[in-house]
Order: C-alpha cells, then structure tokens, then sequence
C-alpha cells in the first residue's frame, strides 16, 4: 500500500519537474491555434451578433493594455546600463550625421562594393589582419596603462607571432585553436574611461564618426602609434587610411544600414548605440585591469553616467 | 528494500529534475533559432517566389518568441501612462511592423553562418539572459536574449547586439519625441516610418 502512496507522490513530483519544458513546447502551439480560431471564428459570430461579437474579443486583448500599472524599470537587473551624454553642439552634430552619412551612401559604399566584386573575400580578411596587426602599439600602451599585464603579454606574443609566422600580420595564427592568444579590444580613449573620465558631450566629427572628447583622445593617439602614419611622403598615410576604410566597410556592407533602417530617429539611435558600446567596453576593461578593479566598479560607472546629464 | 525504494525514486527525481531547469530558457531559444533555420534551409521554399511564404511562416514564430508587450512597455517606460488604450494597440501594432521590415529581410540574408549558445545568466528567478554568437569568416557578433518568465514560458523582451540594447536604443528616441511631443506625434511618425520602409 505504502509503495503505491509513494508511486503516486513520486509521478506527481515528476509532472511538476516536468512542466516547464512541456508547457515550453506545447504553449506556442497552442497559442497559435487559439488565434487562428479566434479570428477563425470572429467573422462567423459578426454574422449572428454583430454588435456583440466584435466587443468580446477586444475586451480580452485591451485588459492587457488598460493595465494602469507603474512601469518603473529603475529598479531592473538592468538598470546600471541606462547610460546618456550630454549633446550641446546637437545642430553640428547633426549636420555632421548627415555628411557622414551621405559620404557613406554616395562614395564609400559603391567604391566598397566594387572593391568587394573585385577581391576575393579571405585577401580581404588578410588585409583587415595586416591593419589590425600595425595597431599593435596602441593596443599594447593602452593595456598597459590599465595595468592589464596579461593583455600587454598576450598583444605582445600575437605581434611576434603573426608578423613572424603570418607573413607579416596577412594571417592570424595566434588567435587559432591551439594558441588562443586573443586580440585585446582596447584604445586610449577605454583607458580614460577605465581612469574614470566621463565622455564629458557628445561630438559627430566628420569622416571617424560618433566620438567625444574622452574617445578623440584615441583616434589622434591612434594614429600617432600606427606605424603606417609614419609612411613618407606625407599623402601616402591618409590613402593607407582610406584603403582601410574601404577594405574595412566592404566586410561590413548592410550593417550601418539596418541600423539606420530601423531607426525612427537615426542621429539619436546612432547616439545611443555608441554611448552604450562604449560603456560596455570600458566595463569590460575595468573587469581586467588588475589596479584599478574593485568591487564598485559597475557603480561608479553609474555615477559618472548621471553625472553627465 | 523500502528504503532502496525511496533512494531510487529520489535519484530519478534528481536526474530528471536537472535539465528542465538549467536548460529551460537556452532550449526555448535554441528552439525557436532551429524553426527558423528549418524555415530558411527548406529546400521546397528556396524559389524567390517563396519569399511571402518563408515570411509568413518567420511571423509566426516570432510572435511566439518574443513578448510585445513586454517589449513594447519597456522602450516607453513611464510614457505607457500618456497613451489611451487605442493608442496603445496602435503603437504595439506599429512597433512591432517597424521591427519586422528592419530585420526580416537581414534574417532572409542567412546564408549558413554559425550560431553558438554558449552562457545562460540569471538575473532574477524570471529573467534570464541567453548569450549567443554568430560566427562568420570575418567577424563574431555577439547576440544575447533577454527572456522573461510568463505562464510558465519564455519570452524573449529584449535583444542585445554588440553589446547595444534595442530596447534602450529605442527607449531614448521615443523619450526624445515624447520630451516635447504628444503620443499621437509619436504614433504619426511610426505611421510613415511604416509606409515608407
């Protein structure tokens, strides 16, 4: 007698166990159905009572939306991530938008596409390694100066490696399998912000883009570190830039568009997008550096986040 | 032999126990990812005059995926109140087009591009984030899920791109319209976002 009480107990317990993944599988299917009958069935009903039966269903599907509840997500897992930046200059800032945007519709994206029918794309993969190869300097200051060692360690060892064994940087061997020496996604103007400074307001400048005075630190340090900058004569660096920029958007062709396409606002959601890239970025890099880690870090972010409004 | 009895049923109430939880939001997910795929890689609808079908077919999935309402309440935070019931409809109904001409035809773009789960967190005992990857030759872009528990299945309510929340992105724009506008303004600026995608 006493086996059949625990049996029972037993198949109980496990039906409970059970149903998050049979009502996983069976919820959708049956929610799919039950609209497809509801509105299966409306056009019937609208035959019989045609003052009753469009208010039944509507009364069902508008108590969701009559919920006068507070949403108030501050106090979300989330909420560390609200992140805004101040926008005085917003006029230029927007002017600039629309130059950026127009140089990328009307010459870097053809040329890009051309470029892309022409080169096969692993020769374009193998130039983007070569430039991200030379950016090696900068990389390796800025782990560095976060006082991220093993960063500095593992750039250092991925230089050595694929300018030596990758023909000069075309490949990368180091981030293969059986070495895993990833490349370290850092600049200068991540290195500020793991010091604690705030993108102060937010400038579109022309050609590079979304950036503030914290980040312009790394397009102008960036270039001083590039080896390539250092080419002579003078004119060959900015086409060395430019190759980049098109060997670079030519793997990227159709991403800046969705972005804007889904934008109802395509300068704010630009804005937004880069604010909160960043601030991931820098988050990432405080995690690693071994100085300046401490356990507040993902609050102090937040204060400095408020602090730029 | 009792007691064996019971160590026994305990045993298989643990091993039967673990996957429906650990693997619950990463499955329902990776599911729905599988639909697609079987929609996208069915050699039946590879003509291009089975693109409506392929769509048609990717709509139903994602309603079941994804909670729009959820959604939808998140991006206008504590604006929500300021829209009247009808408007309300209409701005779910409106978002969720905007939603589907920006990204529909990027999923129809799919050609065999690698898709790894590959961390679930837990923030609270109804929200998990689910971290995936797409690899391709030249790049990973990192996706990750934000799922929410509702009767009992997962629905996911916010996606993150690169490291860029959608709803958050959203959220600052519709703030920005909102600032000094009216829903209505808002809701006429989704109306010709819709026609002219």
């Amino acid at each position: 007698m006493r086996y059949y009480v625990s049996l029972i107990i037993l198949f109980i317990m496990l039906s409970a166990v059970h149903a998050p993944v049979h009502c996983v599988a069976a919820e959708p299917e049956q929610a799919s159905t039950d609209a497809v009958s509801s509105q299966a069935v409306l056009p019937v009903q609208t035959g019989d009572a045609p003052a009753k039966s469009p208010t039944q269903p509507t009364d069902v599907v508008s108590d969701e939306y009559d919920e006068e509840e507070d949403f108030d997500y501050e106090d979300e897992p989330f909420a560390e991530e609200r992140v805004t930046i101040a926008d005085p200059i917003e006029p230029f800032n927007r002017a600039m938008h629309r130059v950026n945007d127009r140089m990328y519709f009307w010459l870097l994206k053809p040329v890009a596409q051309g470029y892309k029918t022409v080169v096969p794309e692993p020769a374009r993969i193998s130039v983007k390694n070569f430039f991200s190869n030379m950016g090696y300097p900068a990389r390796f200051l800025s782990c560095l100066l976060q006082s991220d060692f093993s960063g500095a360690a593992v750039e250092t060892g991925r230089f050595t490696i694929n300018t030596l064994w990758g023909i000069g940087g075309l490949m990368d061997p180091a981030a293969g399998k059986s070495l895993d020496l990833q490349k370290q996604d850092t600049d200068l103007g991540q290195t500020l912000g793991v010091y604690g400074v705030g993108h102060g307001l937010y400038i579109v400048w022309p050609f590079f883009g979304p950036s503030s005075p914290r980040d312009s630190v790394s397009i102008v340090g960036n270039q001083l570190l590039y080896p390539l900058s250092y080419f002579y004569p003078w004119y060959v660096s900015p086409g060395v830039l430019g190759f980049e920029a098109i060997n670079a958007t030519s793997l990227r062709i159709g991403e800046y568009e969705s972005l804007i396409g889904a934008a109802i606002d395509p300068y704010v959601a630009m804005r937004n997008a880069y604010i909160q890239y960043r601030m991931k970025a820098v988050n990432a890099r405080k995690a690693k550096s071994l100085l300046l880690k401490n356990p507040e870090a993902s609050n102090t972010v937040v204060d400095t986040s408020r602090t730029e409004k | 032999m009792k007691k064996r009895f019971i160590v026994f049923s305990l045993l298989i109430i643990f091993i039967l126990s673990v996957p429906a939880y650990a693997g619950t939001p990463t499955v329902a997910v990776d599911k729905t990812v599988k639909r697609v795929l079987d929609v996208l890689r069915d050699p039946k609808l590879k003509s291009p005059a089975a693109k409506e079908i392929k769509k048609e077919k990717l709509r139903v999935i994602y309603k079941d995926m994804f909670d729009e309402m959820e959604f939808s309440r998140r991006t206008l935070t504590r604006n929500w109140k300021k829209f009247t019931p009808d408007q309300r409809k209409e701005f779910v109904n409106l978002f969720e087009q905007v939603l589907e001409r920006a990204y529909l035809d990027k999923i129809l773009d799919y050609s065999n591009e690698k898709i790894i789960f590959y961390k679930e967190d837990t923030l609270t005992d109804n929200q998990v984030e689910v971290q995936s990857k797409i690899v391709t030759a030249s790049k990973e872009i990192p996706i990750f899920y934000r799922m929410i528990l509702k009767d009992g299945t997962w629905k996911v309510y916010d996606v993150v791109v690169e490291n860029v929340s959608l709803v958050q992105n959203y959220r600052t724009q519709f703030n920005e319209i909102l600032a000094d506008g009216t829903p209505e303004q808002l809701l006429q600026t989704l109306r010709k976002k819709v026609k002219a995608q």
